[in-house]
């Protein structure tokens, strides 16, 4: 996930070369044949594709198993605003990107700082928060669901501490969607923590030296001098965690299947498949999608903007 | 700068945080070795003692699930990160290359590519794969996952083309060299550390895919290693032997794979990161 998320590289204007002559016509279009065209081919058909199939089954009533199919219009988009199931699942997903997009961001940054360090336990320890990126999330669910249930780990210790009822964590109805979301900080974790480590070590030690002998204590020093530096990697983190939550699929099919109780842990990507591929109702399901999509880039576009403007240039 | 005052204070911290990251591999590897109704009742003790039954059971299955699972995960994880690795670094060159307005297009749209979540393409993948008769397959899988996964490839190839001087690719074509061959034999040399993280992460995660290829396989097609997973809890509820033994046999080779790899690991996580 190294999305350099910054900036758009400029792939023509930027090299040096724009003074140099351009080939003749026909020699460009082989090289585009030979080189551009196959990867835009398989990424035309699979990906841009698809989602103008999507929108175009987004104003009709297709279902598979029940047709005609007929144009609707933008029933489905105006239906969707109304319809309950929709709705919790937007504040199901909102509340769970809010908090993966704090928890392992703060986190990070505070264990970046601890590890910043030389040595062969601070070595170790990195590869040990970095671990949970590589597991598969089918995994991570199973694991966690074996140690949040009713009846496992987290459970056993407390009822051993002497708590009598102690939670349940991927039970109780209000305690689920948070339980989710901490299992999922737990897996970005390591990500933020070795993002905010690559920059903390491109902060100068010159500048907090500087700093330090003018007097600023390690608090005003973090705040004045490496804060503001990290900038990049608070951008990069953001913007990868907020479209990692906001997608968040696997741990719900995993863990919750949307409960307990109806649609208590349903985020938009569960309920779009939901009613796409078992509901069958694909035309509806299409406009839900096209309404993800339409967030999505919204909320990463306008984070990108706002974290941009911080970044300051050494 | 000295940690001062209380120097033991920042390794016992950090030590004791670490550990709330060990306990779920702690689970998964204790787990593996013990018989199946010791998991329920007592999941963070100690194999005792430890059993290969799990793993010898899940290997000796008439059903072959690893094995089947084993082999369609590693076919669909090589071919396409073979596939990915060539069509994006061809992809890249010509688009970092090109001084066309459309290049600029191509690339924009694949870069928005890196955020569009699979759920708003698999309903309509479906019905392109029945098309090309590739849906169930491993072949459809694997298209789909270039498709996917290639604007990532594209974006680490021209990130790392904007460093490479153009000019030795003109000094190979005054020499004579065709496109393709100082393609193959001048940059594509020289791109070896974006490959590396190309083929590293795409490697990881295909192999780790959940959702692409449950749908796009299906019930009847066998399964990967994850979907198989995912499977067997459905399946087998009490019997988590199973389970264990086959996230562990899953994760094994990733994870050999990370501690022998980890310095590319963190340097294509970030590249973008550290340059400007």
């Amino acid at each position: 996930m190294a999305v350099d998320v910054r900036t758009t590289p400029v792939p023509a204007s930027a090299t040096p070369g724009s003074r140099r002559p351009r080939l003749p016509r026909a020699e460009r279009l082989r090289s585009f044949a030979l080189f551009g065209a196959p990867g835009l081919l398989v990424y035309t058909c699979f990906v841009l594709a698809p989602i103008a199939i999507s929108f175009g089954y987004s104003l009709t009533n297709h279902n598979p198993f029940n047709p005609p199919t007929r144009f609707v219009g933008l029933d489905n988009y105006r239906l969707l605003f109304t319809d309950s199931e929709f709705l919790t699942s937007l504040r199901v997903t909102t509340i769970l990107t809010v908090i993966v997009v704090i928890v392992p961001n703060v986190a990070g940054l505070g264990i970046a700082v601890l590890l910043d360090r030389k040595g062969w336990l601070y070595n170790a320890l990195r590869t040990v928060f970095f671990t949970p990126m590589v597991l598969s999330s089918v995994v991570v669910s199973v694991v966690w669901t074996r140690m949040l249930d009713d009846e496992g780990l987290v459970n056993q210790t407390l009822r051993a501490l002497g708590v009598e009822q102690p939670p349940g964590w991927l039970s109780d109805p209000r305690l689920a969607l948070y339980s989710i979301a901490i299992i999922l900080s737990w897996q970005m974790l390591g990500f933020c923590v070795v993002v905010y480590l690559a920059g903390l070590q491109g902060v100068p030690n010159e500048l907090a030296e500087a700093a330090s002998i003018d007097g600023a204590g390690p608090v005003r020093r973090f705040r004045s001098i490496t804060w503001p530096l990290l900038a990049p990697s608070l951008t990069i983190n953001t913007v990868v965690l907020l479209i990692t939550a906001f997608k968040v699929f696997d741990h719900i099919q995993v863990i919750t299947h949307g409960g307990p109780g109806t649609g208590t842990t349903a985020t938009i990507a569960y309920d779009v498949l939901q009613t796409g591929l078992v509901a069958n109702r694909q035309g509806y399901a299409s406009a839900m999608a096209i309404v993800m999509l339409v967030i999505i880039a919204a909320a990463a576009g306008v984070t990108l903007k706002v974290l941009n403007r911080r970044e300051v240039n050494l | 700068m000295k940690d001062s005052r209380l120097p033991w204070l920042r390794p016992v911290v950090a030590l004791v945080i670490s550990a709330f990251f060990l306990v779920p591999l702690y689970m998964i590897l204790v787990n593996v070795f013990k018989q199946g109704e010791k998991i329920t009742q007592s999941p963070a003790s100690l194999p005792d003692p430890p059993t290969l039954e799990n793993i010898t059971g899940l290997l000796g299955r008439t059903d072959n699930l690893f094995w089947a699972s084993l082999t369609n995960s590693i076919v669909v994880t090589t071919l396409s990160i073979i596939l990915l690795t060539v069509l994006s670094a061809m992809l890249g060159h010509f688009l970092a290359r090109s001084r066309s307005r459309w290049a600029r297009v191509a690339m924009l749209l694949l870069l928005s590519g890196l955020m569009i979540p699979p759920q708003v393409i698999l309903m309509p993948i479906t019905q392109v794969l029945r098309a090309l008769g590739l849906m169930t397959t491993l072949q459809g899988l694997v298209l789909f996952n270039v498709g996917y996964y290639i604007p990532f490839g594209v974006f680490v190839f021209t990130g790392f083309l904007r460093g490479i001087p153009i000019e030795l690719e003109e000094a190979a074509a005054i020499d004579g060299a065709s496109r393709s061959r100082i393609f193959w034999r001048v940059v594509f040399p020289l791109l070896r550390p974006a490959t590396a993280s190309v083929l590293i992460f795409l490697g990881v995660w295909i192999w780790n895919d959940f959702i692409n290829p449950l749908v796009i396989l299906g019930p009847s097609q066998g399964t990967t290693i994850t979907t198989g997973i995912y499977r067997s809890i459905g399946q087998y509820q009490a019997d988590f032997g199973t389970v264990f033994a086959l996230m562990f046999l899953a994760t094994l080779p990733v994870l050999i794979f990370y501690l022998f790899l980890q310095k590319h690991f963190v340097k294509g996580l970030t590249g973008g990161a550290t340059k400007g």
